[in-house]
């Protein structure tokens, strides 16, 4: 109790200091970057009487700066390098387990001739959807702004910016105007390495991987824009060791179509393309030509139509897409979360007296960044149906068909905002079985200004979102599954004093009925269905405040109530409790 | 009309992927997965009188109707010698699946009757054969051979602590693993660890493979009666190319394994009653030495110049009481059969 004390005086002493942090520039050099200060005591909740082998409390916490320095050497080329200080708390600067000083980001960037961009280093490309796209992780997608510091060091410790890759390589972009027959003509390429050769065992190098690419967009007139785009990701096997090299390249075609009026615009967009992939031999004994294996390919369709009202209060979406079980994609279907890789929980990863690992429950998806995922994967990542079930690998998720309807509504006077989001989605080809999963996908998400109802100049908000995954498959009772998960979100925002913010928000997650878990061997191929019985229910109560110094400058103090309750489950129900303070300010 | 023709299209194109639809599915079945245990095709042994003399193998025929754990058992009537093999698949296929006459550990077979039983888990059935070894298998197909047979290796050195009890580091005939001799290691030092140690010369000019490819198997006889629990085996291995094998004729012991020198190591506790067949990969072996920068460590098995094994125990006497409960019993780490393979061990061969 005299430490929460100690760290509510911490907090205020912080808000009651001027900050006056602000980016240096000159002509030829300027910095930016962030500041972050971190700290956590997590607890065993006192009902906990099963693990008397953990300790009962904990405190983990660092300080960090990312300083950016950006220098013009000329007039047409930046050299950007991040640099990181980070030092962890109880330790000092220069001693080795604690201090950190390390580049985190590297990259020139300039312009030749005036006509050609061109990038190295450090890179963050984005494609299609189909192509080359880092889509959002599980449980992002109506979250409450009281997990917001959670999922923006997620972000940012990942490199998780705007849906793209973070890789190495080298990108040049130019763009031709025209003035008959088409308006202009735009090209995007890119080479870059997503991982380097390195040593298996004491004969054995893996090979290098790479990933190259390329975009088209033509504007044919005011109303229509086509796009080629292209990548591929293979390995070279003069690199290593092994005579076996994956190859993935996948095309993609779209054609937009829009229309614009005073008061609407209507978007029409038809996308389509394919995938091939493989495992090339080569280098072969005895002079033996190349030949492949598990060669696989498909084809994906979509067709998204939006309506979008002039004032902006009404944006409709509805479509259909078409992703076949053979498409793979590696710049698209690589997940953030790998539930394959070991990776466990940082918060007590070990519980109860049985030492067993702790299974992730909500709480763990939304603030541990030790979980994600930066590496490109040429197969198909596991996933828990638990928490993603329908689409798990995003828009670019192989064997679903089916139709889709988004909407945003918004108050002309911003009283209130609504978004939904539904699909109907079933199976191309059944696994295991002849029949196919059906699929039914149903979010909602509104929040109410009571201040703009109010006419109050502090804010008052309250916001609540359903989130409900519905997965079913009829057939023999030994193929037949049924799964059901649902999250509900309900968080309250309210404005004190100027700046000064209490919130609270509470989240349930519960699933409940079976599936089969997909396993499936190195080149992908299912090799076997692992039977599963699901009943969990995961929960966050969060209560707290933030002090926003300005934009994306902010200090929060909250503490969790977090757990989750198995039924019938060979899991142990777990309950926790955490004190986080965040100091965050972006320089 | 223009429009309704591109509707119609459009639609029947949407038609078309919608009801793209197939018949058959991904994967393997889940009925046959979680279903009803089925056998598709009954036990079939390809060679049921196998001489392994002349590399004779008995391979193994049988399909289920789903993927299952097997497990195939052979039972030596007379020599109670026995041999397992086991899988997690639908099909055992002869090709894949078979016997060339080694057990999974000591005994070996005899020339016998054995009973061959296939048990499937969580299942009830078992399906049985008999086999009639007409030859038994040879366990000389490897690249460098000791059994003692024509007495100590020619150059080799034995060194043992003289003022300890019982002592026996010489060929013995009594109980040999194989043929008719083998080399006995053991006695009573209680009061210090080294026992005594053979070490051997050895010429590996025309071994190609590498140290992952590369594995040493050697016979040992433990304790019949009366266990020393503390006694083990240190198998040293040397890569030292500069210095002769005896260079010093007052020692009675190989020059070739000091710490300054390529030597490479490997510790086997011997707490085991009657004769077992050890098999290491070479690679697995530690540097004796591995904070000595000197030295490069590139373990080469084409470069080995000789070998030793060296018997060892826990003291025990008062004066260096590590292992008290070991006073008064007697070391036994008999060895016999010493072979380097390639490829795979000796028993897996």
């Amino acid at each position: 109790m005299k430490r929460r004390i100690q760290l509510l005086l911490v907090f205020f002493a912080i808000l009651s200091s001027e900050y006056n942090l602000q980016a240096q520039m000159n002509d030829n050099i300027w910095f930016d970057g962030l500041y972050r200060s971190y700290f956590t005591r997590d607890a065993l909740n006192n009902s906990t009487t099963d693990d008397t082998l953990s300790p009962r409390n904990t405190s983990n916490g660092y300080n960090l700066l990312d300083l950016n320095t950006h220098i013009n050497p000329i007039k047409d080329i930046e050299i950007f390098a991040q640099l990181r200080i980070r030092n962890s708390f109880g330790s000092f600067f220069g001693s080795a387990s604690g201090t950190q000083i390390n580049v985190r980001q590297l990259k020139a960037r300039g312009v030749i001739n005036n006509k050609f961009r061109f990038s190295v280093g450090d890179l963050f490309l984005k494609q299609s959807k189909f192509t080359l796209y880092n889509y959002d992780e599980e449980l992002s997608g109506f979250e409450n702004d009281m997990f917001k510091p959670y999922r923006d060091i997620i972000h940012y410790e990942n490199f998780y910016i705007e849906n793209r890759w973070r890789l190495q390589g080298i990108q040049t972009d130019f763009s031709y105007e025209f003035d008959r027959f088409i308006r202009s003509l735009s090209f995007d390429l890119f080479v870059t390495r997503p991982s380097g050769s390195t040593q298996i065992n004491e004969t054995t190098y893996s090979s290098d991987l790479l990933l190259s690419g390329g975009s088209m967009v033509s504007e044919i007139n005011k109303r229509l824009i086509v796009s080629l785009n292209y990548v591929n990701l293979f390995e070279v096997p003069s690199s290593g060791t092994n005579n076996i090299s994956v190859r993935n390249p996948v095309y993609d075609l779209s054609i937009l179509h829009h229309l614009s009026k005073d008061k609407y615009r209507i978007e029409n967009k038809i996308q389509t393309g394919f995938s091939k992939r493989f495992w090339l031999h080569s280098e072969l004994a005895n002079g033996e030509l190349d030949t492949i294996s598990n060669h696989t390919k498909g084809l994906f369709f979509e067709l998204d139509n939006k309506f979008i009202k002039g004032d902006s209060s009404l944006l409709l979406t509805f479509g259909y897409r078409y992703v076949d079980p053979n498409f793979r994609s590696a710049g698209a279907q690589t997940r953030r979360l790998d539930y394959a890789s070991g990776n466990i929980n940082t918060t007590y990863p070990i519980y109860t007296n049985m030492s067993l690992i702790r299974p992730p429950s909500a709480f763990d998806l939304v603030s541990d960044d030790q979980l994600y995922n930066q590496d490109l994967s040429s197969v198909l990542m596991v996933f828990n149906p638990i928490y993603s079930n329908i689409l798990p690998f995003g828009d670019a998720t192989p064997n679903r068909t089916g139709i889709y309807l988004k909407a945003k509504i918004n108050n002309e006077k911003n009283l209130f905002i609504s978004k939904i989001n539904s699909g109907f989605f079933k199976e191309v080809i059944g696994q295991g079985a002849s029949e196919k999963r059906n699929f039914v996908l149903i979010k909602g998400f509104f929040k109410i200004n009571f201040h703009s109802w109010l006419n109050w100049k502090k804010e008052l908000s309250v916001s609540t979102s359903s989130e409900s995954e519905f997965t079913k498959r009829d057939g023999e009772a030994v193929s037949s599954l049924n799964l059901f998960s649902h999250q509900m979100n309900t968080s309250v925002n309210a404005e004190l004093t100027k700046n000064l913010f209490i919130q609270a928000s509470y989240k349930l997650f519960n699933a409940n009925g079976n599936e089969f878990l997909t396993q499936r061997d190195d080149y992908g191929n299912i090799t076997y269905f692992a039977s599963t019985e699901i009943d969990q229910k995961d929960h966050i109560l969060s209560l707290g405040m933030l002090y926003k110094f300005r934009k994306n400058a902010y200090a929060t103090l909250n503490y969790n109530w977090w757990g989750t309750e198995f039924t019938n489950q060979p899991n142990l129900d777990y309950k926790y409790n955490r004190l986080i303070l965040i100091l965050s300010v972006e320089l | 009309m223009k429009i309704k023709i591109k509707l119609i299209t459009f639609y029947s194109l949407l038609f078309f992927l919608n009801s793209c639809t197939k018949t058959e599915f991904e994967g393997p079945s889940i009925a046959n997965l979680y279903g009803d245990f089925e056998l598709i095709e009954p036990l079939i042994l390809t060679n049921k009188n196998p001489s392994f003399a002349i590399n004779e193998q008995v391979g193994f025929q049988c399909e289920f109707n789903k993927p299952v754990q097997w497990k195939i058992a052979i039972l030596g009537l007379s020599s109670s010698a026995y041999k397992e093999i086991s899988g997690f698949s639908n099909l055992i296929d002869s090709n894949n699946v078979f016997w060339n006459g080694g057990p999974s550990q000591l005994p070996f077979f005899s020339e016998e009757v054995c009973s061959v039983e296939l048990t499937i888990e969580n299942e009830i059935d078992t399906l049985r054969d008999n086999i009639t070894i007409v030859s038994t298998k040879t366990y000389e197909n490897g690249i460098w051979l000791e059994d003692f047979e024509d007495g100590l290796p020619e150059g080799s050195l034995i060194h043992y602590n003289s003022d300890g009890g019982g002592m026996t580091f010489f060929v013995a005939s009594d109980d040999p693993l194989l043929g008719n001799s083998y080399f006995k290691m053991g006695g009573r030092v209680n009061w210090d660890w080294p026992l005594g140690n053979l070490d051997i010369p050895i010429n590996n000019a025309n071994v190609s493979q590498s140290s992952n490819d590369f594995y040493i198997n050697i016979g040992i006889l433990s304790d019949i009666q009366d266990l020393h629990s503390g006694q083990f085996i240190n198998i040293l291995i040397s890569e030292e190319k500069d210095t002769p094998f005896n260079d010093n004729l007052n020692n009675n012991a190989s020059d070739l394994f000091e710490s300054s020198m390529e030597v490479y190591k490997m510790r086997v506790p011997v707490d085991w009653d009657g004769w077992q067949i050890k098999s290491f990969r070479y690679s697995d072996f530690e540097p004796v030495s591995p904070n000595n920068t000197n030295i490069n460590f590139n373990m080469n098995p084409n470069d080995i110049r000789a070998i030793r094994i060296s018997c060892q125990a826990c003291p025990s006497s008062v004066g260096n009481p590590i292992c008290p409960e070991n006073f008064g019993k007697d070391v036994r780490t008999d060895i016999d059969h010493i072979i380097f393979t390639t490829n795979s061990s000796l028993l897996d061969q």
